[in-house]
């Protein structure tokens, strides 16, 4: 067999395993195309012969989805910031130096990363119930996934600065720069693209989030996506076009995102994540 | 270009607002939870009370069935609990009995609208605590058997002599049946929630047993008939974790012959069932056997951190005032003895108000007991135990009975 | 004064407010809950005692009533069942596809960063997909495995406790395979392409250089992905919350599951402490042999 048909073949074989792989997916889209009858046909068509477009809008009126992914987007890029606000010095002074201290700090970084929200959040709830956070509940779960993602965070933008060569850095203070201005004019911009990789991936988790947002935000105006999800779902299982029309609504943007920066994401979460 | 205009009209909205909002400055705005979608009462009453622009505005929230009492709680113990809830009646006497309601005996005494007389006794007693009154009976209702005469014809059966015990209701499950066609005989609600509670004590009840006697024969034998229902695929695997607003969808749709489920149901079903029903009073154990059925639907109530007290109880009296007009408009039975249902004008709507308004005479009020959630929740797990196979009927429901006894002390 | 000014724009101290700030940030909203979880586990905390900062004192009170239940049990072997099947299931899956993708043809590389999709999506969202899929009278996976003639009857996925919490694993091996998947691809692109060829000129066929070098290569990544495997399993809360939510009668409830229904659909927050407390010691023995496993890596 010659090289190009075995590459084809493989190519054939690699297309199949995504098409099933990928199924639900694409499941998710068809049954948001499908009319509330079409839905409970048997046997179920795989395409949709007819596609009523017109529940995205109703689905978005409706459920006032406007409001809700908004707030998602508020609370993932609160998060964000503040991650990458703290974060990034963090993962730059973890990676300059090598002694037991910093090891120790890792470790204690890992150990924090690696506690389910879900059992996190008694604790944090009653907390802040005492603290009187819950006034600010968008606030407090910011500050709550923040505290979750940022040693994810921490662990992914340190590789990068590992990459940076410290002689850069030093040259720059020999030509009269202060610390401050080395990160800030050297570091900084050599790291740009790792630190915004991982942004990238804390902000799509983020914009998922569902344990804190759903056990601390208690009004309705101010839920992100994922809770208004939960309560559309929660006491219905006879509306699934419309719930797959919210689904899409909500996950299309992260999966253009996704795919349009799918190399680069890639290779930053495999440079940091096992290292 | 569609971002500006977009701004440019959230821009006209905000003016509209804030001009709307000076010539009413003095606006009281109070917050209402409760279950209903937009199809029943709260939200188009309180659409109608804003309407009248009398100075006091509401502001309304769904809530999810599961999330009515853990809400409610969690937002009365952090100082955020809204001014007016609609409550499960039998969830009102924990709330009661720990002062989170405020007590409304003097105001419905001094009231020309509401009037203690005018309720039947089962609503009113659950929003009772010790002698005083904590809320308002929003509606009362029960449940029946909703069946499809069409499938009862094309099975062979008589569409006008729906079953009448439950020999009749199985057998007639069986003839119906129809898996081929992803038809079930019948659709009810098991559900790990206070429904799963509110369709069973019925059974139980006209066997002879109560909350209190849970594990008496009477009992066992109602749970073995579900259980029964259930093994033999006459109704599907998912009551264990459908709602009975999700059942009667099944029913709507075809693809159920009976169900049963409370009034609430009427007018989605006059929409959506594109066949001939009917309704009939829940099937006894055997010919002459005592009827029973559940007292359901929510009482009103005001919580006692309110800052508007007397504007919510206005609002109380609004609604009171539409009781008259509640059928006619939702398919909902005021909890009244001094209002008759007038006739809607539609036979089918006009049948099932029959129906229910004579399986409300046998309803039993759950508990009042300020520790029904958990009372309810070990009845929940019974049910569940011994539909899943994990343990015989018997030996659930020795269980449930072992649970409550503790509970209550 | 000023030597401390010039020390955090210029000295060390740069380096101690870059890490102080956010590991003061981190203690205060990781490692105070943490404490306070261990505090609550023996206190008896419901809602009226929420907002006050006194309670009473059990003792380990929670503890016993805890497995005095005759939930915590069967509750924690579905623990037990969820971790193994899950992770089971996405290393197998995503050793063979890392496999396949590793032969490198044309589109490889994107074709495998496509999969990846699964990972990016919020969990509520591929709930809510899996759950219409497995959905009972209607579902297409019924449907699928009907027409293959590998069942005569529906399977109600989320309504047969001997099905439910495989229902969630499933959807769980769907989730996390792409990780596993891309973790083990950098593994195998770091095995020194040479190994090979001199196995394959002593005429070792690729069954044997599987076992013989490709394995043996791979265990430390192996490791890291099982311990990774572990710590996200054991954080997977969104599914159940969308899929079967713990039931019918627990049959799929797991212990994550489980602190966060106590804590806030029965307001027994003493109770849900209890769990996560003895759950959280759990996790960080996984994080240990996590941490063990990736420690040479660590030091870069």
């Amino acid at each position: 067999m010659s090289d190009t048909s075995r590459d084809r073949l493989m190519l054939v074989v690699a297309l199949a395993m995504a098409a099933i792989y990928l199924f639900p997916l694409y499941w998710m889209y068809v049954t948001a195309l499908k009319s509330g009858s079409d839905m409970f046909a048997s046997p179920p068509s795989f395409w949709p012969t007819s596609p009523s477009w017109g529940t995205f809008a109703y689905v978005w009126e409706s459920r006032n989805m406007g409001r809700y992914l908004w707030n998602s987007i508020v609370i993932a890029t609160g998060a964000v910031t503040l991650v990458a606000v703290l974060g990034t010095g963090c993962a730059y002074v973890l990676a300059r130096y090598r002694s037991v201290w910093v090891d120790i700090g890792l470790f204690l970084i890992l150990m924090l990363q690696v506690l389910p929200a879900s059992l996190m959040i008694t604790p944090i709830f009653v907390g802040f119930t005492q603290m009187g956070l819950l006034e600010y509940p968008r606030f407090a779960v910011v500050l709550a996934i923040a505290a979750k993602s940022m040693p994810f965070f921490v662990v992914l933008v340190r590789a990068t600065f590992m990459a940076v060569p410290v002689e850069l850095e030093e040259a720059a203070q020999v030509d009269g720069n202060s610390r401050i201005g080395a990160f800030v004019n050297i570091v900084l911009p050599l790291a740009r693209n790792g630190i915004l990789v991982s942004a990238i991936l804390i902000f799509m988790q983020a914009f998922g989030e569902f344990v804190y947002s759903k056990s601390i935000i208690q009004d309705v105006s101010l839920q992100p996506a994922s809770v208004g999800l939960n309560s559309f779902m929660g006491p219905n299982t006879s509306e699934w076009n419309n719930i797959m029309a919210y689904a899409t609504l909500y996950v299309t943007p992260i999966l253009a995102i996704f795919v349009l920066l799918q190399r680069r994401i890639v290779s930053g979460l495999t440079s940091g994540a096992l290292k | 270009m569609g971002i500006r205009k977009h701004s440019i009209a959230i821009a006209l909205a905000a003016t509209c607002a804030l001009t709307g909002l000076a010539a009413r400055a003095e606006d009281v705005t109070l917050r209402l939870w409760s279950l209903d979608r937009d199809i029943q009462p709260a939200p188009n009453l309180i659409k109608e009370f804003n309407e009248q622009n009398n100075g006091i505005k509401i502001e309304y929230r769904q809530l999810q069935f599961d999330d009515v009492v853990s809400e409610a709680m969690r937002a009365y113990s952090t100082g955020k609990a809204p001014d007016i809830i609609a409550i499960d009646n039998p969830n009102h006497a924990m709330f009661a009995s720990r002062g989170a309601f405020l007590d409304l005996t003097d105001m419905i005494e001094e009231s020309s609208v509401i009037k203690a007389d005018n309720y039947f006794p089962g609503p009113l007693k659950s929003a009772t605590w010790d002698g005083r009154y904590f809320g308002v009976p929003k509606a009362t209702n029960t449940i029946a058997l909703y069946y499809n005469k069409d499938l009862f014809e094309a099975a062979g059966l008589d569409p006008d002599k729906p079953p009448q015990t439950w020999d009749e209701l199985l057998e007639a499950a069986r003839k119906l049946n129809d898996p081929s066609k992803n038809i079930y005989g019948l659709a009810f609600s098991a559900k790990a929630n206070e429904e799963g509670t509110f369709q069973f004590l019925p059974w139980a009840q006209m066997a002879g047993a109560s909350y209190k006697t849970i594990n008496s024969e009477g009992a066992v034998k109602a749970l073995s008939l579900w259980k029964q229902i259930l093994d033999e695929k006459l109704a599907s695997p998912d009551t264990l974790t459908r709602s009975q607003w999700d059942s009667t969808a099944t029913f709507n749709a075809g693809n159920a012959a009976m169900v049963i489920s409370g009034p609430w149901e009427i007018d989605r079903m006059l929409t959506d069932a594109k066949f001939d029903w009917g309704t009939a009073l829940l099937p006894v154990p055997q010919e002459g056997a005592q009827r029973s059925s559940a007292m359901g639907d929510y009482n009103w109530a005001i919580f006692s951190s309110t800052e508007h007290p007397e504007e919510a109880f206005k609002a109380l009296e609004f609604f009171a005032s539409r009781d008259s007009t509640m059928y006619q408009d939702f398919g909902q039975l005021p909890a009244r003895s001094d209002l008759p249902v007038p006739p809607t004008g539609d036979a089918n709507k006009d049948a099932a108000l029959a129906t229910f308004v004579e399986q409300l005479k046998y309803a039993q009020p759950r508990g009042p007991s300020p520790e029904w959630p958990k009372i309810s929740k070990a009845i929940q797990d019974a049910i569940q135990a011994a539909l899943t196979g994990q343990l015989s009927p018997q030996a659930a429901l020795d269980q449930a009975a072992e649970k409550i006894k503790s509970i209550e002390g | 004064m000023k030597r401390l000014t010039s020390s955090v724009t210029d000295g060390h101290g740069f380096d101690a407010v870059l890490v102080g700030v956010p590991f003061t940030f981190l203690f205060l909203l990781s490692g105070l809950p943490l404490l306070y979880n261990v505090l609550m586990s023996f206190q008896e905390v419901d809602m009226f005692s929420l907002g006050s900062f006194i309670r009473p004192f059990v003792g380990f009170e929670n503890y016993a009533d805890l497995f005095r239940q005759p939930e915590t049990v069967p509750i924690l072997i579905n623990t037990v069942i969820f971790v193994l099947g899950s992770i089971a299931g996405q290393f197998v899956i995503g050793f063979g596809l890392a496999l396949f993708f590793w032969t490198n043809f044309p589109g490889a590389s994107w074709l495998r960063g496509l999969f990846l999709v699964s990972w990016v999506m919020p969990g509520l969202v591929v709930g809510a997909i899996w759950n219409w899929i497995l959905s009972g009278d209607f579902g297409v996976l019924n449907f699928m495995l009907r027409e293959m003639g590998l069942i005569s009857g529906n399977i109600f996925w989320r309504s047969d406790p001997s099905f439910s919490l495989w229902a969630v694993v499933l959807a769980n091996i769907w989730l996390g395979t792409s990780f596993n998947m891309i973790l083990l691809s950098v593994g195998l692109s770091a095995i020194p392409g040479d190994l090979y060829e001199a196995a394959e000129m002593d005429g070792a066929n690729a069954w044997h250089r599987f076992w013989t070098i490709t394995l043996p290569m791979m265990r430390s990544t192996i490791g890291a992905i099982i311990a990774l495997g572990l710590i996200f399993t054991l954080q997977q809360f969104d599914l159940f919350a969308a899929i079967t939510d713990g039931g019918p009668n627990n049959a799929s409830n797991v212990a994550q599951y489980w602190a966060w229904d106590l804590s806030f659909r029965q307001y027994d927050f003493g109770r849900g402490a209890t769990i996560s407390v003895i759950m959280t010691g759990f996790v960080m023995l996984a994080a240990m042999v996590y941490v063990r496993s990736t420690r040479h890596e660590v030091r870069g």
